[in-house]
């Protein structure tokens, strides 16, 4: 979307995301690169429960004067976390993660880590998303048999089963 | 109701004390007076038709060490001849659990069963090793079998799903059952501080074992969890079924990395029909299984009623005396008494 530069357009933009149920995920917000009328570009990533509610937020985005320039949907998008812990990184981390990357609509959407005293294991905390529920518990099955070869322990959330 | 208390550690000592405090409660409310004619333990026992005056049975334990110490207390291995010959309606098995052979409770709930006796006992043991036997057994010699106590302490973990929700088909029971690692998972979340720290500071305040490889490995929580899925899910199930995983890895680290995701890491036995499992999970903070400190709790899926969820005190001698007293009492009603 885009924002005119001056004070409070950002929080015009994101109350009616909230006041409609929306969860935000992320903001962009890129001062440096304004568009030739002097709007400043922003980024925003939410979650919504279904279309309807979407609709409402464009629409009171419309009525407020925000500009959104483009809309990209990632329909019933399913995130699942779980922690390793183990030799995270000498164990190819990057394998891991493409190994994940590589089955059809999931992927690993964050990773945080924490690493052990040299020689010691460590901790990773990984989600990911997918297009669905069927993936994303095959996701979780393959992570759970790829940690399993390389000797880490997954700790998986208790819905996962 | 005479009862036989076979076992008089921490737990046959909360007992007594419950008995005594809870006398006239008793007495008025359900018209039950239980009088102990016989105690024992592994150095001898105690014996009076008439019944024991509990206040001198616990002291001369305390002073002495045994039972035995009692006016007139005998010395010896004692308890098959107690429970083959004492005349009695209950016998408590309260004796250690050995999860390898269910002894020396299996041979003691046996004998009670064949010498006519109703059993209550608190011991995993002999409900791991021979739960069917045991279940069947009882209804052959027509007694009654109670095991509240084994499962959960204080928790009414069996008795809430065999009576209030009879109706209900369980799907999946879930649960923090043992309270050592829930300290000890507990203390690290909140203080970051390394496993093995925790576990020696748990183990010098008395609530982890000297050698608790049974808590941490999740072998505790998998007799458990055994135990549940023989008495409420019909199943025939050995220890070696349960899938487990034991809390020796969870790092200060990984716990972090999990509130900062809304979650927190609990000891969770899992036992569904087909599987059963034990082992380190991910609990959304504010979740009925996100309980600290040493509680218990367990969550019933069902197909009626969906969730319910319990919580409570999962060990102690007064905690436990509840389950145990609230057996009896059972036993009583269902008696017509």
């Amino acid at each position: 979307m885009e924002l005119e530069d001056v004070p409070g357009q950002l929080l015009k933009a994101l109350e009616p995301i909230s006041r409609f149920g929306g969860n935000i995920q992320s903001i962009m917000h890129q001062r440096e690169r304004k568009t030739p009328l002097g709007r400043l570009p922003v980024m925003l990533v939410f979650e919504i429960s279904d279309r309807a509610r979407l609709n409402r937020i464009l629409a009171a985005l419309r009525a407020r004067g925000v500009r959104v320039t483009q809309l990209g949907e990632r329909e019933g998008a399913v995130r699942a976390t779980a922690l390793l812990i183990g030799h995270i990184i000498h164990t190819d981390i990057n394998d891991t993660i493409d190994r994940l990357n590589a089955l059809k609509g999931v992927m690993v959407s964050d990773l945080s880590l924490a690493m052990g005293d040299p020689g010691k294991e460590s901790t990773a905390r990984m989600t990911i998303t997918a297009d669905d529920e069927k993936r994303a518990k095959l996701a979780i099955s393959n992570l759970q048999r790829i940690a399993g070869g390389k000797k880490l322990l997954m700790i998986t959330s208790l819905e996962a089963g | 109701m005479q009862i036989v208390l076979v076992g008089f550690g921490n737990l046959g000592k909360g007992l007594s004390r419950t008995f005594i405090q809870k006398a006239s409660f008793l007495r008025k409310s359900y018209g039950l007076i239980p009088r102990v004619v016989a105690a024992v333990d592994e150095f001898g026992a105690a014996v009076d038709e008439k019944g024991l005056n509990l206040m001198g049975l616990l002291k001369a334990a305390e002073k002495k060490g045994t039972v035995a110490a009692y006016k007139g207390g005998k010395r010896g291995k004692l308890a098959l001849k107690m429970i083959d010959n004492v005349e009695a309606d209950v016998v408590y098995d309260l004796t250690p659990t050995n999860i390898k052979t269910g002894e020396p409770g299996l041979t003691h709930i046996k004998r009670a069963m064949l010498a006519g006796k109703h059993v209550i006992t608190s011991n995993k043991g002999p409900l791991v090793v021979a739960f069917r036997e045991l279940d069947s057994l009882a209804k052959r010699c027509g007694v009654e079998f109670r095991y509240s106590a084994s499962v959960g302490g204080a928790v009414p973990v069996v008795d809430l799903a065999k009576k209030l929700l009879a109706g209900n088909e369980i799907r999946e029971i879930r649960g923090v059952l043992n309270g050592t690692t829930n300290y000890i998972l507990t203390r690290m979340s909140r203080e970051g501080a390394p496993f093995e720290l925790v576990l020696r500071e748990a183990q010098e305040l008395g609530i982890a074992e000297k050698d608790p490889t049974l808590d941490i490995e999740g072998i505790d929580t998998a007799c458990k969890i055994t135990i549940l899925a023989n008495s409420l899910l019909g199943m025939n199930a050995r220890l070696k079924d349960v899938k487990v995983v034991g809390i020796t890895r969870v790092r200060p680290d990984a716990i972090r990395l999990a509130q900062e995701a809304g979650q927190t890491i609990k000891l969770i036995g899992i036992a569904r029909r087909g599987s059963l499992e034990v082992g380190p999970k991910l609990v959304p903070l504010g979740h009925p299984l996100a309980v600290g400190g040493t509680l218990n709790a367990v969550t019933f899926e069902l197909d009626l009623a969906r969730e319910i969820s319990i919580t409570g005190f999962g060990a102690g001698p007064k905690e436990t005396s509840s389950s145990l007293l609230g057996d009896l009492i059972d036993i009583h009603r269902t008696l017509g008494g």
